[in-house]
């Protein structure tokens, strides 16, 4: 990022949304939603196609009308003003730049919008251009661009305006890989500078995880679960999220409460967690069913003590060799499980399947049955 | 390709060219040349007659067409407009219902109803003086040239709405949400970037409109009787009343040069369109 905004940085608005429901026609598309948004933070709405995550944003910049609920931005109910009375900013996974315009009258409409003269726009666009590294563009058609430099240029339309507020509706997706890591970092740094309250939608895990300070994963129009990426991904609050955040091998369990603390069965394998360890008590009493990452499990001789950790009797099934390990697709306990692994075994060998017990999430059999 | 495929190709646009040979080409050098032509010598004498007794009615015909035109392309804009950047359900579900209904009505028909409805008793005035709006001395008829472009709108408004409400169905919605999003109103968002981005669409619709109401002979004929009058007329009337082709078929190249004039517009138009950039 070349310079800097010299009138930056600025404080960006809070957002509270209560009780928000949405209908498209007579579906219901968000079920009422409640959601803080601090000044300054950059949450990330995650979720699977048809969750309700882009729908989010959509009423939050206007787009959607809300059926009941509000939508309080410094202070004011916004949830019935149209999108323009709004004063938030928004990037779109189209860009959805003007083609007929240049790129000084596509950064510069909102400015003109806002009665600014032309000497005005032009000053301002240019300190734009130079802080995303697009000096001496004014003059190009939009059309003439590179994906990279038109989603820098519509960055810099909805900055131009100095909003309080800045709504990301997936921005990357059309990017190729390796610039899209280079915007991430570029979209984080310009947010945390000029301290604007970014709303980024996205269905990319890595992206959500990598950019904002917050996750909110939502699940068929309700928030799933809101915390930082750390606790959503070690500690995802139910199956569904612990599915969504990759634990996407599913073992079936059965836990059995005892005074010592807790038994774990699967198949043949059994293991114990002492009350002392304090997850004893949060573990759901019988079926159960238990979701752990590809990288977590370690495949170990049949025979093996268990130890501490839950050892699952199984047979290779198939190897693949993605680069840096192998990859395993083990039976075990009636399940196909993926395990990757630092030494090559051969197809068919029995194994034991070491998993840590306190890298396994642990939900109710009932409550699994909604996340895959 | 051999020549014996070269062949094949010609045989089968054969049937097409022969019909456009036969119904177009013929008559139209048959119209050139008896336009610029007197026992078999070259002459102006027919265009010199047309600009002598018509010269009024050329340029009635170009100020109707155009006002036609200018009209029927602003209220395309506000219905296709509507179309797509309306909110209210209702308006545009009843838009959307009836505005092509004029499409599939005849010029004749048009022409017809509009002299019901224009006229001194028609139902237009008719309504206005049950409704006390105006007394019954006031009424005047509009059966004269606002007649002819009233019934040239209301006849090609639709179409041009039509083509254009595609064009903009088309275009990346976002785009247009993008300028809502920046704090532009409807309207703004309409024309300065919806409208521009379908502007050659726009284009093509009203020089399409401008050459069929060029052609039309019925409306004029119809709702207008008085002088002036459109070249349409003036060429049937040449025909009917004297059997004066040569001044009819003058009076068509000159109609043919105005629509060319058009046509020409729209194909420059076309190529800095489409020229790299």
């Amino acid at each position: 990022m070349p310079t800097d905004l010299p009138n930056g940085p600025q404080s960006g608005a809070s957002i509270a949304v209560r009780d928000l429901h949405v209908a498209y026609g007579g579906t219901r598309v968000l079920h009422g939603v409640n959601i803080d948004f601090t000044p300054g933070s950059f949450t990330a709405l995650l979720g699977s196609s048809g969750c309700g995550k882009t729908t989010l944003l959509r009423a939050l910049s206007g787009f959607v009308p809300v059926e009941s609920g509000s939508i309080i931005v410094g202070g004011q109910d916004v949830a019935g003003l149209p999108p323009e009375k709004r004063g938030m900013a928004m990037v779109f996974q189209s860009y959805a730049l003007w083609p007929h315009m240049t790129v000084l009258q596509n950064i510069g409409y909102g400015l003109k919008l806002r009665g600014k003269s032309k000497a005005e726009i032009a000053a301002k666009v240019s300190q734009m251009l130079s802080f995303l590294g697009l000096a001496g563009y004014e003059d190009r058609k939009v059309t003439a661009l590179s994906g990279g430099q038109r989603q820098r240029v519509a960055l810099g339309r909805a900055l131009a305006i100095d909003p309080g507020i800045l709504l990301l509706d997936e921005p990357l997706s059309n990017l190729d890989a390796k610039i899209r890591m280079v915007m991430r970092h570029e979209i984080r740094a310009i947010q945390q500078r000029l301290g604007l309250t970014a709303v980024h939608v996205t269905h990319d895990r890595e992206e959500a995880m990598t950019m904002a300070d917050r996750l909110v994963i939502m699940q068929a129009g309700r928030i799933a679960q809101i915390g930082t990426p750390e606790e959503v991904y070690d500690r995802p609050a139910t199956a569904f999220v612990a599915n969504f955040m990759g634990a996407e091998n599913i073992l079936p369990l059965r836990v059995a409460r005892s005074e010592t603390g807790a038994t774990l069965t699967t198949g043949d394998a059994t293991a114990q967690v002492a009350t002392g360890a304090g997850a004893a008590q949060a573990l759901p009493a019988g079926e159960a069913v238990a979701y752990f990452r590809d990288d977590v499990a370690r495949l170990d001789a049949s025979d093996a003590a268990a130890g501490e950790d839950l050892l699952v009797p199984g047979r290779i099934a198939a190897r693949a060799y993605p680069g840096g390990v192998y990859r395993y697709r083990v039976e075990a306990a009636g399940r196909q499980i993926t395990v990757d692994d630092a030494d090559r075994h051969e197809l068919g060998t029995t194994i034991g399947l070491r998993i840590p017990l306190q890298r396994l999430h642990i939900f109710p059999a009932s409550e699994a049955g909604i996340a895959a | 390709m051999n020549l014996s495929q070269r062949h094949l190709g010609l045989i089968l646009i054969a049937p097409g060219l022969m019909l456009v040979a036969a119904l177009f080409l013929y008559p139209l050098c048959f119209s050139l040349i008896s336009a610029f032509s007197k026992d078999g010598a070259f002459t102006l004498e027919w265009f010199a007659k047309a600009f002598e007794l018509y010269s009024t009615d050329i340029v009635f015909t170009v100020v109707i067409v155009l006002a036609s035109c200018a009209l029927t392309g602003l209220a395309a804009i506000v219905i296709a407009g509507t179309l797509t950047l309306g909110e209210n359900r209702y308006i545009v579900g009843t838009l959307k219902a009836i505005y092509r209904w004029p499409l599939f009505i005849p010029f004749i028909v048009a022409a017809q109803c509009m002299r019901t409805f224009l006229a001194k008793n028609g139902l237009m005035n008719n309504t206005f003086v049950s409704m006390g709006l105006m007394e019954p001395l006031q009424a005047m008829s509009f059966l004269d040239w606002r007649g002819i472009i009233a019934t040239f709108v209301w006849k090609q408004t639709p179409f041009v709405a039509l083509l254009l409400a595609g064009a903009l169905a088309s275009i990346d919605r976002a785009t247009l949400e993008a300028g809502r999003n920046l704090g532009a109103s409807r309207p703004r968002v309409l024309f300065e970037l919806a409208l521009p981005q379908v502007m050659p669409t726009l284009m093509v619709a009203l020089v399409l409109s401008f050459v069929t109401m060029l052609s039309v002979l019925s409306v004029p004929m119809m709702v207008s009787g008085s002088q002036p009058t459109m070249l349409t007329v003036d060429m049937a009337f040449r025909i009917n009343a004297y059997g004066d082709y040569a001044t009819a078929n003058a009076l068509g190249v000159i109609t043919y040069l105005i629509s060319a004039g058009a046509a020409i517009l729209y194909l420059k138009r076309g190529l800095s369109e489409g020229a790299p950039r």
